[in-house]
C-alpha cells in the first residue's frame, strides 16, 4: 500500500515509459495495481489504449470518490487498472485552487483508493506547479528518471530546493538513470560519480528502441518483449526499488 | 469495488463454439489466447474449511491454485506436495500459499474431492483501438473417467466497459445461450458423484427440529444425526488422515452418552441402560489413542515453554510419545473393525428406525415442553456447583463443574431449533466463556498429571531420561503457574456467567412450570 509517483520537471525524459512498465511488473508480482496518468497528454493511457471517458475530467478527479472509481479502466492486463488522464488536467491548478488546503487534495482523494490496491503509481507531468506539489503530498516515494547530463543535475537541484520549500522529505526521492547513452563518455562518468551517493539507485535504464517502439505496439515492453534487453532493465529496476524500498 | 464479475452460461448442446465467435465478429475484434487444458484435483478438509471461507483449491501435479469461488479469481499459485492420499498444510514449501492455508485448514488435512479434465480457449474481445474490453472463456469440464461433460462460456468483465460486456450478453442470448451455469459446475457434479455436497459435514451440531414433534421422535432424529456424524468420520479414524476425525467421532459419542442419561423416560429404561453402557465402550476404546493426540497437539506450545537446553529432552519425549500414540491407533483400529463394537452401531441403527412396543412414559410429551425441563435442570445445576467455585477449589471440583457446563451445553445444542436464534446464541455464548476457562484449567491440569505419572515410571540411569526428566520438570513448572494465574479468574468468570441479565435470559427462555432456579 504504497504511493509512487514517477517525476522530472523536464520532459521527454523516459518518465511514462518508466510508470507504464514498473505499474505493470508490480501488478504481475506484487498484486493490484493502479496507474494514474496525470499528465493531460495522456500518454500513459495512449500506451494502454484507453481513452479517457467521456464525462471525466479534472473536477471529477478532485471530487474523488465514486467520481474515480466509475472512472477507472481495466488494462488488458489482470490486476493493472489504470486511471485516465482527460485533457481538462491541463488546467487542473486553477481547479485545485478552489480547495481548502489545496495541496493536499490529491492526497485526500487516492486515499480511500488504497484499500483495493497495493500500489498507486502516479505519472507526473513536466513541471512544477501545484499538482506537483500535490503529487510530492500524496506520494510516498518520488521516482525521478534523469538523463545523465549537467541539465538534469541543475532540475534535481531545482526539484531538492522545492522540496525543502514545502517542508518535504528529501529521502522520498529516489533517482535513476534513464535513457543512458554506453557510448557517450560525459553519460558514463556523470553516472559513476552520482551512483555513490545515497538516493540513487544502480539500475540503469539504456536508450533502447524497444522502448520508444512502445507507441507503436501500445503495451508495456515488459510485457510485450519480455525477453528484451529493455524489459530485463526495467525489471532490475524494479526489483532494485522492491529491495530499496522493502516492498 | 467488486472484483472482475463473471457470467458464466452453458453452451447449448446444437451451437458450435465458432458460431458464437463468428457472431461475436460481427461487433468486436477478438484475440485468440492458446488452448489450455489440464486435468486438477480438487481438494479440501473434511469438514469443507477452505469452501466455508469461500476458497477453492486444487493441483495439477504439484501446481496448487487457490482462488476465490465466486469470482474465479486466482489467490496464489504454488508449488506443493503430491496429493496422494491427505496432506497437511505443514506439507507445503514455505511462501504465501502455505501462510494462507495454515490458518485456513489448522490441524484438518486436505484430501482429494474429485478430479475434473478441463480444455478451455480465452477470447479477448476488442474495440476499435483493439483494446480489450471483455474476454470470453470456453471451458469443457470432464468428469473423470469418460463422465459428463459440461461444456460452459464465460465473460470476464474489463473494469469500466459495461456497455461492451451487456452488448456480448445480447449477443450470446441471441445465439441461445440462456441456461446460467456455476462456474464451478464439474466440481460440484464431480463431488456428487463422489457421494459429497459442498458443506456436507460441519463439526457443530445444527438441526432443525419440528416444534410439533413429540419427544421421542425429536430424541430418535437426534440420536441419528449423532449417529450419522460417528459413521462419517469412522473411515477418517481407520486411515489415521488426521486427528480431528476421532475427535469428531468422539464427541458424537458423547453427545449420544449425554442425551441417554440427561433426558429421562422417553426412551425404554432397558434400552437405555444397554446403549448407555455400549457408548460406554465405544468412548473408552477411542480414549487413550485421543489422549495422546492432545499432548502431541501440544507440542509447539511445550517446546515454546522451555529453555532451549531443555528443549532436546522434551523432543525425545514427543518422539517416544508418537511411538506410543501409533501403537494405541492400532489397537483402537482393530477394536473399532471387532464384531462386538461394530455391532454396537448397527443393532443402534436398527433401534432407531423401530417402535418401541411399551413406549415410556414421556415418549409422547410435546419436545418444547420437554427441552425447557432438561435445560433448565442442567442450569440449576450449573448455577448450584458453580457458586463454591473460587480460587482455592480443588481441581477434581472444578472439573466436575466442567462437566455439568458441558452437559448443560450439549442439551442447549440439541433443542437450540425450538427457541429465538438470538437468545440462543447470547446464551451459549455465554456459557462458552464459562467453558473457555473451565477447559484450559482443566486441560493444565490433566496434562500435569500425566507429566507426573510420566515422571514415576521414567527409570532413573540414562542420559537420555536424564535429560527428558529434566524437561518434564520444566515443563511441569510452566504449566502449575499459568493453572494458578487462571484460578484468580474463576469467580469472575463465573459472575459474569450468573449475573442477573444472563439469568433472567435462560428463565425466559427455558423455565416452563413454577421452578425457581
Amino acid at each position: 500500500m504504497s504511493i509512487i509517483a514517477v517525476y522530472n520537471i523536464k520532459g521527454g525524459v523516459g518518465k511514462t515509459a518508466t510508470a507504464v512498465n514498473l505499474a505493470y511488473l508490480s501488478s504481475v508480482d506484487n498484486g493490484k495495481t493502479l496507474l494514474c496518468d496525470m499528465d493531460p497528454q495522456g500518454s500513459a493511457s495512449y500506451y494502454f489504449r484507453i481513452r479517457s471517458p467521456k464525462k471525466f475530467s479534472s473536477k471529477k478527479l478532485l471530487k474523488g470518490g465514486k467520481h474515480i472509481e466509475q472512472n477507472i479502466r481495466g488494462t488488458d492486463f489482470a490486476g493493472l487498472d489504470m486511471l485516465p488522464a482527460d485533457f481538462s488536467y491541463r488546467n487542473i491548478d486553477i481547479a485545485l485552487d478552489d480547495f481548502k488546503k489545496s495541496q493536499q487534495r490529491l492526497s485526500k482523494v487516492l486515499h480511500p483508493l488504497q484499500s483495493e490496491y497495493e500500489r498507486i503509481f502516479l505519472d507526473c507531468p513536466p513541471n512544477i506547479t501545484l499538482l506537483s506539489e500535490n503529487i510530492f503530498y500524496a506520494a510516498d516515494y518520488i521516482l525521478v528518471p534523469i538523463i545523465p547530463t549537467t541539465l538534469s543535475l541543475l532540475s534535481l537541484k531545482q526539484l531538492f530546493a522545492f522540496l525543502d520549500k514545502i517542508g518535504q522529505r528529501r529521502n522520498k526521492v529516489l533517482i535513476f538513470f534513464s535513457m543512458a547513452e554506453k557510448r557517450k563518455k560525459m553519460h558514463m562518468e556523470l553516472m559513476q560519480a552520482m551512483q555513490k551517493k545515497s538516493g540513487v539507485l544502480h539500475s540503469i535504464i539504456p536508450y533502447l528502441a524497444d522502448i520508444e517502439r512502445m507507441g507503436i505496439y501500445r503495451q508495456p515492453v515488459t510485457a510485450a518483449l519480455p525477453a528484451s534487453v529493455a524489459a530485463r532493465s526495467y525489471e532490475k529496476l524494479w526489483n532494485e526499488i522492491c529491495d530499496y524500498l522493502a516492498l | 469495488m467488486q472484483g472482475p464479475s463473471t457470467d458464466t452460461w452453458f453452451m447449448p448442446d446444437t451451437l458450435q463454439t465458432d458460431a458464437l465467435i463468428s457472431a461475436l465478429s460481427g461487433a468486436f475484434g477478438s484475440v485468440d489466447a492458446p488452448q489450455y487444458s489440464a486435468t486438477v484435483v480438487y481438494a479440501d478438509t473434511f469438514d469443507w474449511r477452505l469452501f466455508r471461507q469461500g476458497y477453492i483449491l486444487h493441483c495439477h501435479g504439484r501446481a496448487w491454485t487457490l482462488y476465490h469461488g465466486h469470482n474465479g479469481e486466482v489467490t496464489v499459485q504454488q508449488a506443493g506436495p503430491d496429493l496422494k492420499r491427505s496432506c497437511m498444510s505443514q506439507d507445503f514449501p514455505h511462501g504465501k500459499l502455505r501462510e494462507m492455508l495454515e490458518p485456513l485448514l489448522g490441524i484438518r488435512c486436505l484430501l482429494p474431492l474429485t478430479t475434473i479434465s478441463i480444455t478451455g480457449r480465452q477470447i479477448r474481445l476488442l474495440n476499435r483501438d483493439e483494446k480489450t474490453v471483455v474476454r470470453i472463456v470456453f471451458e469443457e469440464q470432464r468428469l473423470a473417467a469418460s463422465g459428463p461433460v459440461f461444456r460452459l462460456v464465460r465473460l470476464f468483465a474489463v473494469r469500466g466497459y459495461d456497455e461492451e460486456l451487456t452488448r456480448v450478453r445480447r449477443i450470446l442470448a441471441e445465439k441461445g445461450v440462456t441456461r446460467t451455469a456455476s462456474p464451478l459446475t464439474g466440481f460440484e457434479e464431480g463431488c456428487k458423484l463422489a457421494g459429497r455436497r459442498p458443506l456436507d459435514y460441519s463439526s457443530k451440531f445444527t438441526l432443525e427440529l419440528d416444534a410439533g414433534c413429540t419427544a421421542r421422535e425429536a430424541m430418535v432424529r437426534i440420536y441419528r444425526h449423532l449417529l450419522t456424524a460417528i459413521e462419517k468420520n469412522i473411515p477418517g479414524v481407520l486411515e489415521d488422515l488426521d486427528s480431528e476425525f476421532l475427535h469428531d467421532m468422539r464427541v458424537a459419542i458423547r453427545r449420544t452418552r449425554s442425551g441417554l442419561s440427561l433426558v429421562k423416560h422417553v426412551l425404554p429404561v432397558a434400552v437405555v441402560t444397554s446403549f448407555k453402557k455400549d457408548f460406554a465402550v465405544l468412548g473408552r476404546l477411542t480414549g487413550p489413542t485421543r489422549d495422546l493426540d492432545v499432548y502431541l497437539l501440544q507440542q509447539h506450545d511445550y517446546l515454546a515453554r522451555l529453555p532451549a537446553a531443555l528443549q532436546p529432552g522434551m523432543r525425545s519425549f514427543f518422539a517416544d510419545l508418537a511411538i506410543k500414540r501409533q501403537d494405541e491407533q492400532k489397537k483402537m483400529v482393530r477394536a473399532l473393525k471387532a464384531k462386538k463394537n461394530k455391532a454396537i452401531l448397527k443393532s443402534w441403527k436398527h433401534y432407531l428406525a423401530s417402535e418401541d412396543r411399551k413406549p415410556a412414559p414421556l415418549a409422547g410429551m410435546a419436545v418444547n415442553d420437554l427441552a425447557g425441563q432438561i435445560i433448565f435442570r442442567r442450569f440449576k445445576r450449573v448455577m448450584k456447583d458453580g457458586q463454591a467455585l473460587a480460587a482455592a477449589t480443588p481441581d477434581e471440583a472444578v472439573h466436575a463443574l466442567r462437566i455439568q457446563c458441558k452437559k448443560l451445553r450439549y442439551t442447549i445444542e440439541f433443542f437450540s431449533s425450538l427457541y429465538p436464534e438470538a437468545g440462543i446464541q447470547k446464551v451459549v455464548r455465554q456459557l462458552k466463556k464459562l467453558q473457555d476457562i473451565l477447559g484450559v484449567f482443566n486441560d493444565l491440569s490433566v496434562q500435569q498429571q500425566m507429566l507426573r505419572h510420566t515422571l514415576e515410571v521414567l527409570e532413573p540411569g540414562t542420559r537420555h531420561h536424564l535429560e527428558q526428566a529434566a524437561a518434564l520438570g520444566g515443563l511441569l513448572h510452566s504449566l502449575f503457574g499459568e493453572q494458578q494465574e487462571l484460578r484468580n479468574h474463576f469467580a469472575e468468570a463465573f459472575a459474569q456467567f450468573s449475573d442477573p441479565e444472563n439469568t433472567a435470559l435462560f428463565i425466559d427462555l427455558f423455565k416452563t412450570t413454577g421452578e425457581a432456579p
